[in-house]
């Protein structure tokens, strides 16, 4: 009797952690697209300034055909290509802020502390995604979790290059 | 800054009737973000509810425990539990601000019970204990939950990555910088003195190691003085001491804010001796903020905030003989003193809580870019549906 009451126990017990593990696993899927799009939300925006940076006084007129270019190919760029277009941008960026150091306007001066700024953001947000990508991944590996298939056919998250670069 | 009034849930760990760091951390963000606009209820465990300002909700009597090497006042238990979860229920959060979710208190609890947009903050900095290995994996699920994570110091930081496996990023503490920007010299204080503001009866304050440094700087500067500013019973450390050294010292007991800001103005050097069991240094931020030029032990939180040596200068922790070095070169050297007092007072400001809440509210919006709100965690709320409770 006490027999069958432990093999209950130990079912009920395994079917408990398994829809725990499945909750948690959930969860750090849904964190890691939240801190996707945050991600992906910050960095639109630093295309937007870019383009904008463009067009002021800041850039001469090569480094702004270089600027806009590479501004809009992040933008446009698809999920593959994301990594290269980005790591682009923020290389144009780099130039122009190295070799703009007398800016004078108002305007272009509030365009460069914006883009500061929210460098300073897209910083914690890559910080942000890739711990969230990380912990996702060392859950994934668990042996019980691939047995059980609990990641269901959710993608497994990946970090992308670029993502080292701008930091 | 902005757009829309949030509703902000911040929980504190630790009793609010003792004095501490973490409690006055969140105290000061908590008024902070009221100032803006915002709506903000902080839950925290408390001996006299009464006295609680209307902002904060009591979970609690806390309960004296022994934790790392301190006495913590912290609450756990069954009551609290469903205190906290009532009190996520109820506040229907935009965003959740857990400090210090890895000690056994009322945010471990909290992460533990809500969903959404949650941020952690961490203070403690400690070294690694065989016992973390233990703890970890029942702490993993829990800490993962949060969407992004503070700490306040770049040994804090250390600290997570090494016991939990995950970065953070750095927000250090906030001070009210202004308050001590402008404290004029007063002549009682001025000399060859020296500071130290604290609870100078506690050990890891380090006032021994300061003590023992003071025979070798008195025979370089026969007029040194030193002045001790904080709570304590005076005549117990004076006991300790060697009573030739008695006429040294002053003790000020509590001074009020604008007398600090004199005081930090007027000493020759500040010094903290600190032992240890600091995470961030709170005073050094705001003895740099106040002008004085300070001399620190190289604990990893002091290296860490004073910029490796480049914002104050570090001597060796609990060696006498290399502070008593170190105060007689800068009490003989009035330029070096001043331009580094220079360096620390413009890098103080970046502790200002205009700076750090800013810096906060950046990861809170980080946090709550899904859009969504904080809720029971559903384990909970199947929980509740089960026992027949709304």
């Amino acid at each position: 009797m006490s027999k069958y009451l432990f093999a209950v126990l130990l079912i009920a017990i395994t079917a408990w952690y398994l829809s725990f593990s499945a909750t948690r696993l959930d969860r750090l899927h849904h964190r890691v697209e939240t801190s996707w799009a945050n991600l992906d939300g910050l960095l639109q925006r630093r295309a937007a300034i870019a383009i904008e940076i463009a067009r002021s006084e800041i850039s001469d007129p090569a480094s702004s055909l270089l600027l806009t270019f590479a501004a809009h190919q992040a933008r446009e760029a698809s999920i593959r290509d994301r990594s290269q277009a980005e790591t682009g941008l923020t290389g144009a960026l780099g130039i122009l802020i190295e070799t703009s150091t007398s800016v004078d306007g108002a305007i272009e001066q509030d365009l460069l502390r914006e883009l500061k700024e929210l460098t300073e953001k897209i910083k914690m947000a890559i910080a942000m995604h890739v711990d969230a990508v990380t912990r996702t991944q060392l859950v994934r590996r668990k042996w019980f979790i691939r047995l059980f298939r609990l990641a269901g056919t959710a993608p497994e998250p990946v970090t992308y290059e670029f993502e080292g670069d701008v930091l | 800054m902005p757009l829309s009034k949030k509703r902000i849930g911040i929980v504190c760990p630790y009793g609010w009737d003792t004095p501490g760091g973490v409690q006055s951390h969140v105290g000061d963000l908590a008024e902070y973000l009221i100032r803006q606009g915002h709506y903000v209820s902080v839950l925290a465990p408390a001996i006299d509810e009464e006295s609680l300002p209307d902002y904060v909700t009591s979970a609690g009597r806390p309960i004296s425990i022994p934790y790392n090497g301190a006495v913590a006042r912290v609450l756990f238990g069954p009551i609290a539990f469903s205190r906290v979860r009532q009190w996520i229920n109820n506040g229907s959060f935009d965003v959740l601000h857990l400090h210090e979710p890895a000690i056994p208190s009322i945010s471990l609890l909290a992460c533990w019970a809500a969903e959404g947009p949650m941020v952690g903050t961490f203070h403690a900095a400690a070294k690694r204990q065989k016992v973390t290995f233990a703890v970890a994996p029942i702490l993993e699920p829990v800490i993962e939950k949060l969407t992004a994570r503070i700490a306040v110091s770049e040994a804090a930081r250390e600290t997570l990555t090494e016991h939990l496996e995950t970065d953070a990023i750095v927000v250090p503490n906030g001070i009210y910088a202004r308050r001590y920007r402008d404290g004029v010299v007063d002549s009682r204080w001025s000399g060859n003195t020296l500071g130290f503001i604290g609870r100078f009866e506690e050990k890891r304050k380090g006032l021994e190691v300061l003590v023992a440094a003071l025979p070798k700087i008195i025979a370089e500067y026969p007029d040194v003085h030193i002045f001790i500013a904080g709570p304590g019973d005076s005549q117990e450390v004076l006991k300790e001491i060697d009573s030739k050294l008695h006429s040294r010292f002053t003790f000020l007991g509590r001074i009020s804010e604008e007398e600090k800001a004199n005081f930090l103005a007027s000493i020759a050097l500040y010094i903290a001796p600190n032992t240890g069991g600091e995470s961030f240094g709170i005073i050094l931020a705001e003895a740099l903020a106040g002008g004085a030029s300070v001399i620190a032990s190289d604990i990893p939180a002091f290296e860490s905030l004073l910029g490796h040596g480049k914002y104050g200068t570090l001597f060796e922790s609990e060696n006498a003989v290399d502070l008593s070095s170190k105060v007689i070169e800068l009490l003989g050297d009035e330029n070096k003193r001043r331009s580094i007092a220079q360096e620390g007072k413009r890098y103080a400001q970046e502790f200002d809580w205009d700076v750090v809440a800013e810096k906060i509210y950046d990861v809170y919006e980080m946090a709550m870019v899904g859009g969504s709100t904080v809720t029971l965690s559903s384990e909970n709320r199947a929980w509740n549906k089960f026992l027949g409770r709304q």
